[in-house]
């Protein structure tokens, strides 16, 4: 058996299997697959993705106000008349933006941090965007009227959440977090004390 | 072939950190009595339903059964057994736990013997948790994992010398790690003063036990100025400053900008 490793004197085929590979969640198995898939497709559906690929490189970029991927600056999102601009949903990553859009439950603005305190990897309150978040709700043309922290419900996600909450104090804008408690399908047997003993605290009248 | 390793062991350890491995997985370092600080994968830990889910945060303690893989072990149970409740109640605290785990993760090397330094971090935790102060519970765990990890500072006599250092002209040396007396000081161009007041208390913290020094009444200076003198002890030995450190620092500041908006705010209604 030869090396799998992608280099350039092996084959076409073989690079693609690796390349894929690289791709989260992809195992060997789904790589060749995807691989072979490509090798038998119409030539058109290997350019679009080819296509595809090198623009989301060269295209999307982070919008100015909220940080969240955009082909454009601002994003779609910001400029939105419809969207209810007394809102700010702020989040870790661009993907968690697509998560809560699925929902169809928020209508507001976002900010995206990139990223969460995280003394253990090195990351302190200045490597994610927290003073851009300042910056927009110091603006004078803000009409921003409550931050909703929707940050992991972990540690990092936690402290983030309450250092957020002292820095937007003094602003006077209402600092709300996302309710904590079981997830759906979860088994009171395995779940931890922690999110167990928040289920209780923050228990509901049952309608 | 290399010595036998037991398939499964089962073990109580603290959580220190944990970072993303793929989509699902989670490499979580966990610090043990016995066997010293450990890497193992939790698979499956960040999907809504995995039983791993919730029991491996960070400072918590828990009891885990790891199995032997073949790269890296693998956590194939995890329970509770503190999560440490009274740290989440509010950001200063949450923030020394966090400095505290990133000092233990730090100044350890995986798989060597890491002494009582589990002991010594459970003990913090448990402290912080409990509701003391502060400044007290991270000074002692400083100087006593300085001190497990061969970095005892000197706090008696002179780092150049060994002369007794007298309460007249005290300075001190971060890159040095200790005391140094008005003749060796030319030796050290980064010796800074030190104050008798600060050096009583690092003295007695060092010297322990704990629950007499924590009798000592630290006023806000005092506090202020140990911290600085162990920051910068910290700093020099791990080569630079610790995430940890900026960010209580800065929570700190954050919440003192927030109570005086507050007091502001109050003063405005009266
Ligand atoms: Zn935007």
């Amino acid at each position: 058996m030869h090396d799998r490793r992608a280099d350039a004197t092996a084959s076409p085929i073989a690079r693609l299997i690796e390349a894929f590979h690289r791709l989260p969640g992809i195992g060997p198995k789904s790589a060749q697959r995807l691989a072979y898939h490509v090798l038998r497709a119409p030539e058109e559906e290997a350019r679009t993705l080819a296509a595809a690929l090198i623009e989301v490189k060269e295209r999307v970029r982070l919008c100015e106000r909220c940080f969240n991927v955009s082909h454009q600056s601002p994003c779609s999102i910001c400029l939105d008349p419809s969207r209810d601009r007394t809102v700010i949903c702020v989040v870790e990553e661009p993907l968690d933006v697509l998560a809560i859009e699925r929902t169809r439950g928020y209508g507001g603005l976002f900010h995206v941090l990139h990223g969460v305190i995280s003394p253990a990897d090195g990351v302190g309150p200045e490597d994610v965007k927290i003073a851009e978040l300042l910056a927009r709700l110091r603006d004078v043309d803000t009409e921003v009227h409550e931050v909703i922290v929707a940050t992991n419900p972990n540690l990092e996600g936690e402290a983030t959440a309450m250092y957020l909450a002292r820095l937007l104090q003094p602003l006077g804008v209402r600092v709300t977090r996302l309710a904590r408690g079981l997830p759906a399908g979860a088994d009171l047997e395995y779940a931890d004390d922690l999110t167990l003993g928040r289920a209780i605290e923050f228990r509901q009248e049952v309608r | 072939m290399p010595a036998r390793v037991p398939r499964v062991i089962k073990t109580e350890a603290l959580v220190l950190r944990h970072r993303r491995l793929g989509d699902a997985d989670r490499i979580v370092t966990f610090l043990t009595p016995g066997r010293g600080k450990r890497d193992a994968v939790a698979k499956g830990v960040l999907r809504p339903r995995s039983k791993l889910a919730g029991h491996l945060e960070p400072a918590t303690r828990v009891e885990v059964v790891l199995a032997h893989g073949r790269t890296l072990d693998i956590v194939t149970q995890a329970q509770t057994l503190d999560a440490f409740g009274g740290l989440h109640e509010d950001l200063d605290r949450l923030s020394t736990a966090m400095y505290l785990a990133e000092m233990a993760d730090r100044f350890t090397i995986e798989q060597e013997d890491t002494g009582d330094l589990y002991a010594l971090l459970h003990a913090a935790l448990l402290r912080i948790t409990r509701g003391d102060g502060l400044h007290l519970v991270t000074r002692s765990f400083e100087l006593a994992l300085l001190d497990a990890a061969g970095f005892r500072p000197e706090w008696r006599h002179c780092i150049g010398c060994g002369a007794a250092v007298s309460a007249e002209a005290i300075a001190w040396s971060a890159l040095g790690g200790g005391l140094v007396c008005p003749a060796c000081r030319p030796a050290h161009p980064d010796a800074a003063a030190l104050d008798a007041a600060t050096l009583k208390v690092l003295r007695a913290i060092q010297d322990g036990p704990y629950e007499q020094a924590a009798r000592i009444r630290l006023t806000p200076p005092l506090a202020a100025a140990l911290e600085r003198v162990m920051h910068r002890l910290v700093e020099s030995v791990a080569e630079r400053e610790l995430t940890g450190q900026r960010f209580i620092t800065e929570a700190r500041r954050a919440g003192m900008a927030a109570t005086a908006a507050a007091e502001r705010d109050a003063g405005a209604a009266r």
